[in-house]
């Protein structure tokens, strides 16, 4: 729990100093940690708001990011089923990549569907990533506004996206689509209302899938996860 | 600047906290019969990835809407080594101290 618990931290900072380092005043950048809470969703929409991108374009990114949430609800969900809806949409909000990949680790191999012992499991979890991460994010948004612009911290923003990049990128379908998906995003920079980001997402997607097809390649490995926090 | 535009903000913020709640409780809210086909699967396993990428790209690789790609390019040079590090390693705060480190050494020895 400790090493997570420090890349949850450094996660939420740099969310937090990124919002207020791109002009976001701290009473949003508080209601919008408090709120979303989903870091890459977060950081991904940073540099569309700051340009006015039009909202139906702002959410289609954030959807398209959290889209990674759909397979671990798939995944996970036999544990969940008994709940009432309201306990269920709850334990989905708090289901980020970090208590996804505790709580799917922890419990793969066993046979009961949602146990007290799981749920206890998953609530202590997900209470422990909330509490640190949002007061790592209150934390960088009060100092955000200290550092000096100099220092470049919106590559720390970029570098956290990164993290959570790099792990998804292990077979030769995937790292086709992103390698595509960074051609067409560089070349479509320009596109107004920041629909590049749009095109070159259809363009990997169709790239990794023919890629998949051509070569061979049967399942896809088990859901992948970084070591980043609730992003 | 629309950042300190209220009413965009706002919206936005709604906007985002619903596309969350709906992605992360998707499969928990519709009912157990319901199943995620595996070619759709495959598709969702891919698209995040690239809309990492098409964010993190041009945010590193232009400036003001130009390709800059090139040895002045400092934060290309530090991405790709955090990324490198974190390919090996996984260590979140190791990346970023690397990645930082990389950028600042490279700024003021420019």
């Amino acid at each position: 729990m400790m090493p997570m618990a420090l890349a949850i931290s450094v996660w939420g900072v740099v969310t937090g100093v990124a919002m207020v380092n791109q002009g976001m005043s701290v009473a949003l950048g508080l209601l919008m940690t408090f709120t979303v809470f989903a870091g890459s969703a977060q950081l991904a929409v940073l540099p569309l708001l700051a340009v006015g991108a039009p909202l139906p374009v702002v959410w289609a990114t954030a959807l398209v990011v959290n889209l990674r949430f759909v397979i671990f609800a798939a995944s996970s969900r036999r544990s969940f089923v008994d709940l009432s809806f309201r306990q269920r949409v709850l334990a989905g909000y708090l289901n980020g990549d970090l208590g996804f990949a505790l709580f799917s680790q922890r419990f793969a191999d066993d046979p009961d569907r949602g146990s007290p012992v799981q749920w206890g499991y998953f609530y202590g979890g997900a209470l422990v990533n909330w509490v640190v991460w949002q007061a790592a994010s209150v934390t960088g948004i009060v100092l955000g506004g200290l550092a000096p612009s100099a220092w470049g911290l919106e590559l720390a923003a970029y570098l956290a996206l990164t993290a959570v990049l790099v792990p998804m990128c292990t077979r030769l379908p995937a790292i086709a689509g992103v390698l595509v998906a960074v051609a067409v995003s560089v070349v479509m920079v320009d596109l107004p209302m920041r629909l590049g980001l749009l095109v070159a997402v259809a363009a990997g997607v169709t790239v990794a899938m023919l890629g998949e097809r051509l070569g061979g390649t049967r399942r896809p490995a088990a859901a992948q996860t970084g070591v980043d926090a609730v992003s | 600047m629309r950042l300190d535009d209220w009413g965009y903000m706002l919206a936005a913020i709604a906007g985002l906290m619903i596309v969350t709640v709906l992605t992360r409780a998707s499969f928990f809210m519709l009912p157990s019969h319901v199943q995620l086909p595996t070619r759709v699967e495959r598709a969702l396993r891919y698209a995040p990835a690239c809309a990492l990428a098409a964010i993190v790209a041009p945010g590193v690789l232009t400036r003001e809407q130009e390709i800059a790609i090139g040895w002045g390019n400092h934060q290309m040079w530090a991405l790709l080594t955090a990324a490198a590090v974190f390919a090996k390693t996984r260590n979140m705060a190791a990346m970023m101290a690397i990645g930082m480190g990389v950028f600042t050494v490279l700024r003021l020895a420019a």
